[in-house]
């Protein structure tokens, strides 16, 4: 196929490409140079998008002041940021439900940091520094066309500095109010043909300081990561890029197990906290090649080990390790509800049931009475160790082609594979694995100098769900190259995790003191398994949308009108003693988005997002999260003599029940030194509102936080 | 400054058939089947004129050529040769950089010696900024140690044209930092033909580094723009063919000590371009919208 490809591109830049012509011309010599931005490895002008793309470059992430990945997002139309608690934060597009956010897909680099046992994105612990990050391109959108199943809301790609332009070492230290203590250090280094940075770095913070009762949140983070990435030009078509990242560190939890049984337990029985060790690990490589200026490909595999680990000892009554109550809750947790109840009202006779019910509860209220403390009204208890440790790895090659068979014509697609595993006694009594393949095609066709078609599909099969198509297709009207209309309708997926689906959640507990009903390590009766039946969510979306760049303004602007569809919607929250997942939910979303980016003069940039969300959903769950009115507003402003400022307001009118308005102010000022620089900055952020940020228990005791930082870059 | 060139061009059309027939001796160091070609397209349009040929080495010193004879040299090396005897014929000299000039020279421009720059006029490629990306301010430049001479000529010729240049040493293409800072400063980059910084080895470097930020490069020369320059002026054979024939219709006495080509074209990469949402009317009509503005200067 190269060979009709070469004569396509031949006219590309008229007669000054023909050796003809330059034999002939004295003053235009035959260039030795490389053909650099090909065909092949130029983008989309954003008028030409497929879809509502948001930029966060380095200067507007430096400016924001943020300290985590979330925050940035904050600057995102429709982006909803919501902490669990202090170390722990789900982003959602638009809606759903803000326990969790299983709908995004996460990249740093290419590489998926989805966790797809648990369906979920540990903003926290993702192994990247913000200071490392280049940019940040938000698809605000479905894109399983390019990202397959799970970028069914919006796909977060995140982008690291080419090791090419990090040379040189960097140094900053950020200290706060709420404990702050972060630390950065890199360095970058070239060689011939080749470019690698060292980074490492800190972070810690006290998280939210009460609780709604007014007790200490016990909170906090503490984190350190290393990462590593390498380039290699091998030759002048080829070229190796190859990443190293680790992070380790603990999030605070406090002990909040709570018995369902009456008793006694003493606080030197059982620990007061029961804090998550969080290690990732991820490695990747990259071979990049340039078949010619109009046709490359790459390989990519990516090797990743996620570690949750936690264990901690809790007090329960003996009672709970009964294997007949046990054995009553798989037979019916309801009955076993009955049960309780009827205890409470004092009535000590077995419900009503099968004949096996009536025996095992016979046998646990002989159990209950055994294990009586008449005088106090309580159950004898045991304490013991219960370990919630969960490893996930992933491994995943892929393999992406892309053809520019004219001027006019693009085409990329491409092969993956994505072996998943997942380990956990607790969660899924074992390990549990999965096999997706996926296979991916698009084109991107511009009909004329206005109309442009762009397409794609892919199909993806794993071992665990049914295979699934999932088409897009757009229609762009460039007025100019700066200014599109567009029209664009896409399905999306996403695949149940494997814990909806294959859930075999159970308590093994060990070292019980004293044993309980004989036993020294027993399993809690309460237990939960998962469907093994659910179908993937489908997503259709209807984007109507305009980008447009007013040059001689320093304008870029952005609306859009969407209706997605969402059905097959797994809302259900995953409870032991409530799990009952199924597809029997929708949630429907309409609204209106827009973004602004206004460079005015040399001095000033303002930046506006906007969003305008009405939701229909079937579950309760899913009506809590989305604000109609969500936004961010900043002003950036170069002063002169080395001195900048930004300003930035976040705000949602209901943000998961709670308004929330927040005002950030960074004050910065740059001081050369020699060929580098020391660049000593402030931040304050004021909250507006008077409210929990999210949910009940996340308050802080001021709503003011001031944190300095000193970077040094030489 | 219109009614100055009309003059100008009136004198030049009243002294023209007077002019003598001359003798023009083209000397480069490579005879190729180009030079051969341009050799024979001056002549033809000089046929009162014996255009010829030279090898340097086939020479005499300059001070021994005839001093009513016209000396065309192409390149640096032919540059020195004439540059080793003050004496001589009036010389064109062509195929020479602002960068490549000054080393040999500095600041001071020989009697007898005219400067034909090969690279883009700054005014021009400034202006071809201002047309291409109308919101750009911020010029980034970068600069060694052999076209640290060129900034402040820019900066005045920037200021002029309401842009601000944002100038950044870069000693060693190896280090990355100074581009990236530039970069981090500036709407557009501006290159200057100089081969410590733009060459084979770092285009690519500095091309990503740019395209990265969504920055064009404007220059160094036409020659870069298929490696993924935006755009560039340059002139072709044909205008320079043009220039001269201007220039040896004067008396050698009315000759510029240096100048840049008055005849040029406009070469982008409309890939790029679209890619950038840059909207790009063709190569001609830049050309012809900057000629404009030049007239109107």
């Amino acid at each position: 196929m190269a060979v009709p490809l070469r004569i396509s591109l031949a006219p590309l830049l008229g007669a000054l490409t023909t050796g003809a012509a330059l034999a002939e011309d004295l003053f235009l010599a035959p260039s030795t140079l490389p053909e650099v931005l090909t065909a092949t490895r130029l983008q989309q002008a954003p008028a030409a998008v497929p879809g509502s793309v948001s930029v966060l470059d380095s200067a507007l992430i430096r400016a924001s002041g943020a300290r985590s990945l979330p925050e940035l997002l904050r600057l995102v139309p429709g982006m909803l940021v919501v902490p669990q608690n202090g170390n722990s934060t789900t982003v959602n597009y638009h809606g759903s439900s803000a326990n969790q956010a299983r709908r995004l897909q996460v990249l740093v680099d290419g590489r998926s940091v989805y966790r797809a046992g648990f369906a979920q994105v540990d903003w926290n612990d993702i192994p990247v520094a913000i200071e490392d990050i280049e940019r940040i391109e938000v698809f605000r959108g479905p894109n399983t066309v390019s990202y397959g199943a799970n970028a069914l809301m919006a796909v977060i790609n995140i982008l690291t500095r080419a090791p090419r332009d990090s040379h040189g070492t960097r140094l900053k230290a950020t200290q706060g109010e709420r404990g702050i203590s972060d630390w950065y250090a890199s360095h970058g280094h070239g060689w011939q043909g080749g470019d690698l940075r060292l980074s490492l770095s800190g972070q810690q913070d006290d998280g939210f300081d009460h609780k709604a009762d007014g007790s200490d949140f016990r909170d906090g983070q503490r984190l350190s990561r290393l990462n590593l990435r390498v380039s290699q030009e091998l030759d002048a078509s080829q070229s190796l890029d190859w990443q190293l990242a680790l992070k380790e560190g603990s999030n605070q939890i406090d002990n909040h197990y709570q018995p369902v049984f009456p008793i006694a337990a003493q606080p030197w029985e059982q620990d007061g906290d029961s804090d998550v060790r969080a290690r990732d690990y991820a490695g990747s490589l990259r071979w990049n090649l340039d078949l010619d200026p109009s046709h490359s490909l790459y390989v990519q595999g990516n090797l990743q080990q996620w570690e949750r680990l936690r264990q901690w000892r809790a007090c329960e009554g003996q009672l709970a390790f009964s294997p007949e109550l046990g054995q009553l809750w798989a037979l019916s947790p309801q009955y076993v509800e009955q049960l309780g109840q009827n205890l409470q009202t004092g009535n000590f006779m077995p419900p009503a049931g099968t004949s096996e019910q009536v025996a095992l509860a016979t046998r646990v209220l002989q159990q209950a009475f055994a294990t009586l403390n008449p005088s106090q009204g309580t159950l004898a208890h045991s304490c013991g160790l219960i370990n919630e440790d969960v490893r996930e790895s992933r491994f995943d090659l892929e393999i992406q082609d892309t053809l520019s068979l004219s001027d006019n014509l693009r085409l990329v697609s491409g092969l993956r594979y994505q072996h998943d595993r997942a380990d956990s006694d607790v969660y899924l009594d074992g390990r549990r694995s999965r096999d997706t393949w996926s296979l991916f095609s698009q084109f991107e066709w511009h009909i004329d100098s206005h109309w442009l078609l762009q397409g794609g599909a892919m199909l993806e099969d794993d071992n665990a769900t049914s295979p699934s198509l999932s088409p897009r297709l757009a229609l762009n009207y460039l007025i100019t190259p700066a200014h599109g209309l567009r029209v664009v309708y896409s399905e999306a997926v996403r695949s149940p995790d494997m814990f909806e689906n294959h859930a075999d959640w159970q308590y093994p507990v060990r070292d019980l003191h004293p044993a309980a009903l004989g036993q020294s390590q027993a399993r809690y009766f309460a237990s939960a398994h998962g469907p093994g039946n659910l179908e993937q969510e489908r997503m259709r979306s209807r984007e109507l949308g305009y980008n447009g760049r007013f040059a001689d303004l320093g304008l870029s602007l952005d609306l859009k009108l969407f209706y997605d569809e969402i059905d097959n919607l797994i809302s259900e929250p995953l409870k032991v003693y409530d799990f009952m997942p199924s597809n029997d939910n929708r949630l429907h979303l309409k609204g209106a988005e827009g973004e602004l980016d206004w460079r005015l003069g040399l001095q000033d940039r303002l930046r506006l997002g906007y969003a305008y969300i009405e939701f229909d959903a079937t579950h309760r769950i899913d009506r809590r999260l989305t604000p109609r009115h969500s936004g961010s507003a900043g002003w950036l402003r170069d002063w002169g003599h080395d001195w900048s400022s930004s300003l930035f307001y976040y705000g949602a009118d209901s943000l998961n029940q709670y308004r929330f308005e927040r005002v950030d102010l960074r004050l910065a000022k740059r001081l050369r030194l020699g060929s580098g620089q020391l660049e000593l900055a402030g931040v304050l952020q004021q909250r507006l509102d008077d409210e929990p940020l999210g949910w009940p228990n996340n308050n802080y005791d001021e709503r003011r936080v001031f944190w300095i930082s000193a970077g040094l870059e030489l | 400054m219109r009614l100055f060139k009309t003059l100008a061009l009136l004198c030049l059309l009243a002294t023209a058939p007077l002019a003598p027939a001359a003798e023009i001796i083209i000397a480069s160091s490579h005879d190729t089947p180009a030079l051969q070609r341009f050799v024979s397209d001056l002549a033809a349009r000089r046929p009162d004129d014996h255009v010829q040929f030279m090898h340097p080495s086939q020479l005499s010193t300059p001070s021994a050529m005839p001093s009513d004879s016209r000396l065309i040299l192409l390149g640096a090396t032919a540059l020195d040769w004439r540059l080793s005897d003050p004496g001589g014929p009036p010389t064109l000299v062509m195929q020479i950089s602002r960068v490549q000039a000054h080393k040999r020279l500095g600041d001071q421009r020989p009697a007898l010696l005219t400067l034909l720059w090969s690279d883009p006029a700054p005014a021009r490629q400034l202006r071809l900024v201002r047309q291409l990306l109308p919101q750009a301010r911020r010029v980034g430049l970068l600069y060694s140690d052999d076209s640290r001479f060129l900034v402040n000529e820019l900066r005045h010729q920037a200021a002029a044209q309401g842009l601000a240049i944002s100038a950044w040493y870069w000693p060693d293409n190896g280090d990355s930092r100074p581009l990236n800072r530039l970069l981090d400063e500036s709407d557009v980059l501006l290159g200057v033909d100089d081969p410590a910084l733009y060459n084979p080895r770092s285009i690519k470097g500095v091309l990503l580094a740019s395209y990265s930020r969504k920055l064009a490069l404007i220059g160094p020369t036409a020659a870069f723009i298929r490696a993924g320059s935006l755009s560039s002026s340059y002139s072709d054979q044909q205008d320079w063919l043009d220039d001269l024939d201007r220039l040896l219709a004067l008396p050698p006495g009315q000759w510029p000590r240096e100048a840049y080509p008055d005849n040029f074209k406009v070469l982008s990469n409309a890939q790029v371009a679209r890619s950038l949402g840059i909207e790009l009317s063709d190569d001609h009509d830049q050309a012809q919208r900057l000629q404009d503005w030049e007239s109107d200067q």
